[in-house]
Formats: C-alpha cells, structure tokens, sequence
C-alpha cells in the first residue's frame, strides 16, 4: 500500500534524512518513533505529496505520488490518504458533520448516512450538529479520527494524534484509532513519541538521519 | 494608569510591538501615511482658508477706521451736512468723512483692473485709518496729499497697473461713478488687500460725480461719551447707520463660511477613510499576532492589557502620522498659498496674496484628530484583541468567542443618520446633516454581519465543500465580515455620493445655465465681474445697441449690490425687462399674480431660504439713496450663481423707484444669418475707447461655467480615488488577515485534497463575494449618503436647491471597477494562502 524506496530531504543543503526504506501491507499499522527533529513530519509531508523530495520515489496504492503533478496529487490524498493530526484541526465554523462529511463532499459523493456512521463509530452518535467549540479535546479527535476514515482511504497518516490528550483519553482515541482503522482494512503510519502508543503497531521503527531502522 | 501598570505596557511596546512592526514595515508605513495625509489634507485647507481669511479680514479692517464708531450709508452715499453735524458734536473728538466707490483703472496695455478708490481727507484720517494714510513718492511735496488730481495705490493695485519696467506709472486712467479721468499717481499706501487707491476727498468727489455725498463718517468719541447719545444728537437720515465695529469682518467670514466649512469636511474625509485603514492594517496585525497574544493571555496578560497594548501601538502609528501629517499639511498650504493665493476654488477671496499664517490651536486640533482617527480605527482591532479566549486560540479554534458587535447598534445608527438630516442647520452650517452621514456610514457597515445573517438565514448548507466552507463561514464568522467589507463599503458608499451630488448639481447647473442663456451673444463692461458701478454702460448705448444692423433684440440688466442685512453679505439686485418672468426666470415654484399698488420683485432661491422671502412675502427694498420701499416676491427663482442671494425686478420699476438708469449687461438676440463679429465690432465702437466691452456667446459662457464648475469639485475626483485606494488597501489587509486567521484550516484543505490553487481560488472568490456585498451595501448607502448631500447639505449650506440624479451607468461602472479591483486585490493577497506556510501551519505540532 505504501513504498517508500532510498527517500532522501535536504533543507538548504542540510540533510534531514536520507535512505529511507519502508513497505507498508494493505491492513497493516506501522508506527515510527524518533527524536524531535529528526524529520518524522517530514516524512509524512514527503509521503503525502506535499513536500518535495531530493532522492528516492513513494507509491502509494500503486501510483508514484512523487512523480505525479499537484492535481494528480491532491487528488490522490482526496481518494487514497487520511490524516489526523495532533491539532485535531476541526474547522470551528462547520458543524461535526460537516466536518466529517468534508472528505465526501470533496469527492463529490455527499452521504450522510456514511457520515452519522463514521461518528458513530468513534463514539459521537448524535453529535452531528454540535459545533467543535463545545467538544472536549477527546471527542475532537475523535471527530477528526471520523474524517479521517469517512471516505475509506487506503492509508491513514496519523502524526502524534494523542499528543494534546490526556493519558487516559489518549488510550481510548488511540484503541479506537486502531479499531477503526482494522475495521476499515485501511494501512496506518503512526508517527510518535509515545512508547505506549507506539506498541499498538504492527511494527515499530525508527527513524535516523541514515533511515528506518527496527526500534 | 498606575506606574506599575506602565513600565509592562511601554516594555511590551518595545519588545513586542516595535519588533512586529520591525517585520511588517510595509503595512504599518502605509496606515502612518494614510493619517498624515488625512492630517496634511484637512491641516493644509485650513491653513490655506484661514490665511486668506484673516489677510482679506486684515485688509478690510485697514480700510475701515480704528473707529468708536462708524456711520454707514447707502451704496450711493449721504448728504455731507450730516459730517458737520457730527463734527461738531461736543462728545466727538474726531470725525473723517470718507467716500468710497469702486473703479476700474487702466494698466499700461489698456487692461481693466479693478480698483477700489477711496476719498479721504488726510489732515483727519491719519488718527482713524492710519493704513489709508498717504505716503507721497520722495521727490513730491508733502501737500500733493491734498491736491485733488493725486493717487496714492497700495502694494495690489501697483502690481496690477505697473509699467514694463516694473515701476508704478506717472499717470493712471480710472473710471468710476459717473466720472472717467486720468490722475497722477503720486505715492502709495500701506493698506493690504486687493487693488485700491486713495485720493483726497474733495478730489474724488468732484471727479466721480459724489459731490455733496459721502459713503461713511468714521468718529472718535471723547473719551466716557456716550455712544446712543452722540447717535441721538446728530439724528442720522434715512439709510444712514452706526455699524458695528466688527461688522465688515464678519460679514467677509460669512461670505465664505459654508464653502470653507465644506472643504474641510471634504478633506476630514481624507482623514476619515484614513483611520478604516488604520483598522484593517491593526486587524491583520492582531490576526497574525493572535497566538503571541493568546500566548501573553495565558502567562498573564489581562484582556484590558492587551486592549491597551494595541490602542497604544494605534495611538503610536496616529502619533508618528500625525506628526508627519503636519509638516506635511504646513508645506502644502505654503506652497498652495504661493501658487493658488488662497483660493482653492471658490474665488472667495480675489486680490490678495497672503501669507502662511500658522496657529499652535490649528496644529494642536488637527494632530489630536489624526491620533483620534488612529486610535478610533484601532479600536475595534483591539476590543478583538481584549476578548481573544487564550486557550481556544492556542487550540487553534480561532476568534469563534471573539465577541460580536450588538446587533442594534448599526440599525439605531441608521436611524439617528435618517432623524438628523431633518434637523435644521446650526450657526447656519450643516453639523447635524454632517453628522447625519457620518452616522449612516458607520451604522450601514455595522448593519453588514445582520444583513449577511438574514441573507443566509434561508440558506441550506450547500453540498459542494467550497461552497459549504464559504457560507458556513460567512454565517457563523459573519463579523469578520464587516470587518472584511468595511473598507469598501466606506470607500465605495463616499465615491457614489460624491458622485452623485456633483453629477445632480452639474445636471442641475447645465439646465439652468440653458435657461438663463437665451440670448445669442451677452456683453458687459470689462472688470464687471459682479456687476456694480465700476463697468455700467450708458442707455444710449443700449438704444444704439438695437438699432444695429443684425440686432433683432437687446435686453439690458443692471447689476447692483444691495445691503438688506448688515452682518450678511450684500445680494444681487437685478433689473431686467420681466415682462413674462415665468420664462425668463428659471421659477422653482408658482407665479404669484401681482398686487395692485405694490411693486414686483422675485426672490432667488438663496435668498428666500437666508431672509425667509417666499412667494408672497412683503419686505422692505433699500434703494441707493437710503429710501425703502415696500415690494411684493411674486415668485422664487433658481440661482446657482448668487450664493448669498439675488433680487430680479423688472428694469422699468427699478428705475422709476432709483433713478438709476445705468446698465451693466447686455443681452443680445441676433437676426438670422447676421455676422456676429460685425456686430461686436460696432458695440465696441458705438461704446467707444473709454468703456471696453467683452463679449460672450451663450454657448462660451456655458462652457466657462461648466469649466468653473468642474474646476471647483476637481477635488472631489481626488479624494474618490484616495478613497477607492484606501478600500483597496482595506481588502488586501482583510484578505491577508484572513488567510493568515485561517491558515491551519487551508493547511487541512491542502492535506485533504485540494491543490494551492484551488485554495488560493477558494480565497479570492470569497474576496471576490465580499467585494460584491460590500459593493451592494456601498452602493445603498452612497445613494443613501448622496440623497442627504444634495437634498440637505447643499440648501442648509449654500441656500440652492436640485433634483438627485443617479447617473447608473457611472454608479455601475464605479462598482464594477471596485468588485474588480476588490477581487484583483484578493486574489494577489492570497498568495499566503497557498504557499508553503499554508503546509506547515498544520504541522504546528508535527
């Protein structure tokens, strides 16, 4: 579902990474652990198509995104990728649903029956007109966990998703992360720094100047 | 404020804000220079107004005595017995009879030039008029002072009259009353102001036919005399009357009060738009420094802090423009005084070339108002700033609790606008219809997020993801846009309005001037520019007029001031065959028909409003010689020439009630196929050398007229465009301001699919859609803004009035232009929004 091949990224000269080998399986999770500023953002910039590379190729669902021009790329993350973030980035002037519904209606395929279950999958039956403002920092990720898979991507890109959570809440948003993500047979790349959350993963790695290596 | 209050304030200006504006110099020049160009703008039309002011003001009280009292005459003067009475009165210890008259003289290329003469008796007159003084050349004798035949001129009239070689002529030709002669210039005097000679008064007398007449007694009282007793004595006819001291000035400030008024508030415009752009650039400032500020919320800076703190960088950017502003303005009026000598149009003040004459009160008002428009147009920036909820701002939940502005303010505001254009004029200017505008500009932009809320209330969610991200926007974020819209909804509502008002009053002019130009071919007396006794021409000449060759008709008008208020300029009085006045007088209402027994007159439309002189109205028509009789106003008649009024009469009443068959104008209807030159040449030689005559087709005065016109309101394209500038400026700081408040949510889009492009379009449409709804807003309150213009500001100011006219094709192209260039400007702002931030902003915690 994923492949990256001898990736490498230079900021002004400087080396960030450089030959960075990954194969990720449909249905397979794979979380990648590293020191702040070693580039795990980055890489998953790298793999969306939304930062440039200096070496190497990334497919992703069979098509060379690296290769491809911006349209061809932004329509590729449209159908194929999902992305949590550790800012949940719930826009504040959409209600829950449309929120959820935001992948749908980019497609161009509105469904809100694919919407109330995507919420009722994480938790938030119900919600669907609530405005982010008067959620909790668990139930905005859980929103944005939901947007992330309405549209049943291949791959889900998650970057420190428990990082703004407490300890508690994270491991349930991380449990149902995991759950949704099987329940969908969608791939996952989780970035982060949490040994815990790490553990959830198929694989563990890490990432070094010189690449992935198993942690 | 405590000091401790203090030292966080000025520390957190230096270490914050002067660092910001270190980064953003660009935008935070462009607000300093809109307020001192606001400042200069207004500063420089007052200076310029004042100091032609208080010169012409300083010139008239020089030719008016350092008196205890000043008795007045009719225009044709008084019985001189009345000065020996006076004279000898035991509680007078000074009396100096004085004649006035205006003249035409002659300068060295046979040009007319217009030339106040005044008689006096220089024995008496050096206690009382000391400026009128004669000052004879170094090779006269000391008594040419009295010789009948010398002219002393002061500085104006020697400019005006010089010889080639720049020095004052031996002899100058003048005419003037009745009398056309040539006279030894002699000497000058020191008085200022425009052309003026003096001469003894005996000679002026004899010489312009006022023998046994003068035009005024200027009297020094013992000293504890009283003044009504003196009065009492003397028993002054009919006609004659003790001025107040500070009459003449008042009556030169009014002559120009509503014009001056009027250009100031133009200019305060300048100001006005000036303190929008201080609000856009402080909103995009507060948008970019929100997480700083939420950040300083949440390590302890309270919301009235940081409302001080960016109030305090307003005030700071006032400051700084204000400061310039000065300077700027100070130069601009100098150098306008240099080039314009203090006309800026109106031609209030002929003949005088004053100096900058600069006031700390002037400098102290105009700086406090550029730091109010500063701090006015951050203020709101900076409410934003006080209510930014930290924790939700870090969450990056944006401004959602930012806090509205309450719904009612901006209906109420329209209403208090709508109540007060019905309010009377104050101290006969304006204020409440001023204010009246003021308050439907800031009520109709306050009305924006209502509006936008009832325009979407019936609107679904759309099922296209732009278009649901731009209306759910618009209606829950619905402030930011009147903040986004602001700009040009002032811009575009002060453009329409100004563009209407002088399209309806040029409108209104040209059919007028159609009206009022019948004839083929109009003449008058060079240096008859208002009429008066210094160009009339004699009634043979018009009876020799009509018997030309190619004349088939020639109406004569006389052109005469009249003094029906003392502390009021004089108005025009008229007479003109009125045999059928509803069609030579542009009427404005009903014909009354005439009383028997009492004379007929027809008020212009100025002075019906100034003197209440209505159709059917009686009053009292001061004649030359001091007599009133009682006429009847038949009707009211439109006048855009005479701004402080006109009185038509028909010439045969005005004859037989004054005796003065003089004529200033003639009005000349050729036969068919007749050479108008021919007919010009013999009118100059039926006149003769001694009376110069210009001639005009009616179609060269309309064009002078319309040139005039134009010329006058040229200002007004000026601040049009300033003011579309400015709105301009206005949406590149709102659009800016929203993409940087947005970028996270960009960077979602970008992460979801969509290409920069399509973000940056996503933006741009919006800015192309506020732009829109500003327009229509702008538009609505323009015409809303121009309906009191034209139907309140322009009556209570210059006493005309006019039908509104809406030029369409040119609203539709100004907001056109404006949704275009808004759009233009939008999309080039949004260039942030799909940049490589845009990526980033979402990996704030990657």
């Amino acid at each position: 579902m994923l492949s990256l091949r001898s990736l490498a990224k230079r900021y002004d000269g400087t080396s960030v990474f450089e030959g960075v080998d990954l194969e990720v399986a449909a249905g397979e999770f794979v979380a990648i652990v590293g020191e702040s500023g070693v580039g795990k953002s980055t890489l998953l910039n790298c793999i969306a198509g939304l930062d440039t590379l200096d070496a190497g190729r990334v497919v992703v669902a069979g098509a060379e995104i690296s290769a491809l021009p911006e349209a061809s790329q932004a329509q590729l993350r449209r159908s194929a990728l999902g992305f949590v973030f550790q800012a949940f980035h719930v826009l504040p002037h959409l209600s829950v649903a449309h929120n959820v519904a935001l992948p749908l209606l980019l497609l161009g395929r509105p469904d809100a029956t694919a919407v109330s279950a995507a919420l009722a999958g994480v938790g938030l039956a119900g919600f669907e007109s609530r405005m982010p403002q008067t959620l909790s920092g668990g139930q905005l990720q859980r929103v944005a966990i939901a947007r992330a898979l309405v549209h049943g991507p291949k791959l889900l890109l998650a970057d420190e998703p428990t990082g703004n959570l407490d300890a508690a809440t994270a491991e349930r948003v991380l449990e149902l992360l995991v759950a949704q993500l099987r329940a969908h047979g969608a791939a996952g790349v989780l970035v982060t720094h949490s040994a815990a959350a790490a553990q959830r993963a198929d694989r563990v790695l890490r990432l070094r100047a010189d690449g992935l290596v198993d942690a | 404020m405590s000091a401790g209050a203090t030292v966080p304030l000025l520390a957190l200006l230096r270490e914050l804000s002067w660092s910001h504006a270190r980064h953003q110099p660009g935008r935070h020049a462009v607000a300093v220079l809109a307020v001192a160009l606001g400042v200069a703008l207004a500063l420089s039309v007052h200076l310029i107004n004042e100091s032609a002011l208080r010169e012409f003001s300083a010139a008239v009280r020089q030719v008016n005595a350092q008196a205890d009292l000043e008795l007045r005459g009719p225009r044709a003067g008084f019985d001189e017995a009345v000065y020996g009475r006076v004279a000898t009165h035991p509680l007078v210890a000074l009396a100096s009879a004085v004649v006035e008259l205006d003249g035409v003289a002659f300068d060295a290329a046979g040009a007319p030039v217009p030339l106040r003469i005044v008689g006096i008796d220089a024995l008496v007159a050096a206690a009382l008029t000391p400026a009128l003084l004669p000052r004879p050349d170094a090779d006269a004798d000391r008594l040419v002072v009295l010789d009948p035949g010398a002219l002393f001129l002061n500085a104006s009239a020697q400019r005006r009259v010089a010889t080639p070689a720049g020095t004052p002529p031996a002899t100058l030709r003048v005419r003037g009353g009745s009398g056309s002669l040539t006279l030894a210039v002699r000497g000058s005097v020191l008085a200022d102001g425009p052309p003026l000679a003096v001469m003894d008064i005996a000679g002026a007398q004899a010489s312009f036919g006022w023998l046994g007449r003068i035009s005024r007694i200027d009297v020094r009282l013992v000293p504890g005399a009283d003044r009504d007793a003196v009065l009492r004595d003397v028993a002054l006819p009919a006609g004659v009357r003790a001025a107040a001291p500070d009459e003449a000035g008042e009556r030169v400030s009014n002559v120009s009060r509503a014009y001056r008024v009027n250009l100031t508030v133009l200019a305060l415009v300048a100001l006005f738009t000036g303190a929008f752009l201080v609000f856009s650039v402080f909103s995009l400032s507060v948008a970019r420094r929100l997480p700083q500020l939420a950040l300083l919320g949440v390590l302890g800076l309270d919301a009235r802090a940081r409302l001080r703190l960016v109030l305090a960088e307003s005030a700071l950017v006032g400051v700084a423009g204000s400061s310039i502003g000065l300077l700027l303005g100070t130069g601009l009026a100098w150098l306008a005084l240099q080039l314009l000598a203090g006309d800026l149009g109106g031609a209030y003040f002929p003949g005088i070339a004053p100096g900058l004459q600069v006031d700390a009160g002037a400098l102290l008002l105009y700086g406090a108002l550029g730091v109010f428009a500063a701090v006015a147009g951050g203020w709101l920036p900076a409410r934003l700033a006080q209510r930014i909820a930290p924790a939700q701002a870090l969450k990056g939940l944006g401004l959602a609790h930012a806090g509205a502005a309450r719904a009612w303010v901006g209906p109420l505001l329209c209403l208090v606008g709508a109540l007060l254009a019905f309010a009377p004029p104050i101290a006969g200017l304006p204020i409440a219809a001023y204010a009246s505008v003021a308050c439907l500009l800031v009520g109709g932009i306050a009305c924006v997020p209502a509006a936008l809320a009832a325009l979407l209330r019936g609107v679904a969610p759309p099922r296209h993801a732009l278009a649901l991200l731009a209306v759910e926007r618009a209606r829950h974020e619905r402030h930011a846009a009147a903040v986004a819209v602001a700009g040009v909804v002032a811009s575009l509502a002060l453009s329409v309005a100004l563009t209407v008002m002088v399209t309806s009053f040029r409108d209104a002019v040209t059919r007028w001037l159609d009206e009022v130009l019948p004839a083929d071919l109009y003449a008058r007396g060079s240096a008859g520019t208002s009429g008066g006794d210094g160009a009339t021409l004699a009634p043979a000449l018009v009876a020799a007029a009509r018997a030309l060759p190619g004349v088939a008709r020639v109406d004569a008008q006389r052109v005469t001031p009249l003094q029906l208020d003392p502390r009021r300029p004089a108005v025009a009085l008229l007479a003109r065959p009125l045999d059928a006045p509803e069609r030579s007088l542009a009427l404005t209402g009903p014909l009354l028909p005439a009383r028997a027994g009492q004379v007929s007159v027809y008020a212009s439309e100025p002075l019906a409003n100034l003197y209440g002189l209505h159709a059917g109205r009686t009053f009292e028509l001061p004649l030359p010689d001091g007599r009133r009789v009682p006429v009847h106003v038949r009707g009211v008649w439109r006048d855009y020439a005479r701004q402080h009024g006109a009185v038509a009469i028909a010439a045969d009443d005005w004859q037989r009630l004054s005796g003065d068959t003089r004529v200033n104008d003639l009005a000349l209807w050729l036969q068919p196929g007749a050479d108008r030159a021919a007919v010009q040449a013999a009118l100059r030689q039926l006149a003769g050398p001694e009376v110069p005559l210009e001639f005009a087709s009616a179609a060269e005065l309309r064009a002078l007229s319309l040139r005039i016109f134009d010329r006058s309101f040229a200002v007004t394209y000026w601040l049009q465009a300033v003011a579309i500038a400015i709105g301009l400026v206005g949406i590149a700081a709102s659009v800016s301001a929203q993409v940087l408040a947005r970028r996270r949510e960009f960077g979602l889009l970008v992460h979801l699919g969509l290409t920069r492009a399509q973000v940056r379009a996503v933006v741009c449409a919006e800015g192309a859609v506020w732009s829109v709804a500003g327009a229509a807003v702008g538009l609505a309150l323009g015409i809303a803004v121009a309906v009191v213009l034209v139907h309140v500001v322009n009556p209570q100011s210059f006493h005309w009035t006019m039908e509104l006219l809406l030029p369409w094709p040119r609203l539709l192209a100004l907001v056109a232009a404006t949704v275009a260039a808004g759009a233009l400007t939008a999309w080039w702002s949004a260039r942030a929004a799909a940049g490589p931030d845009v990526v980033r902003a979402v990996r704030d915690d990657w």
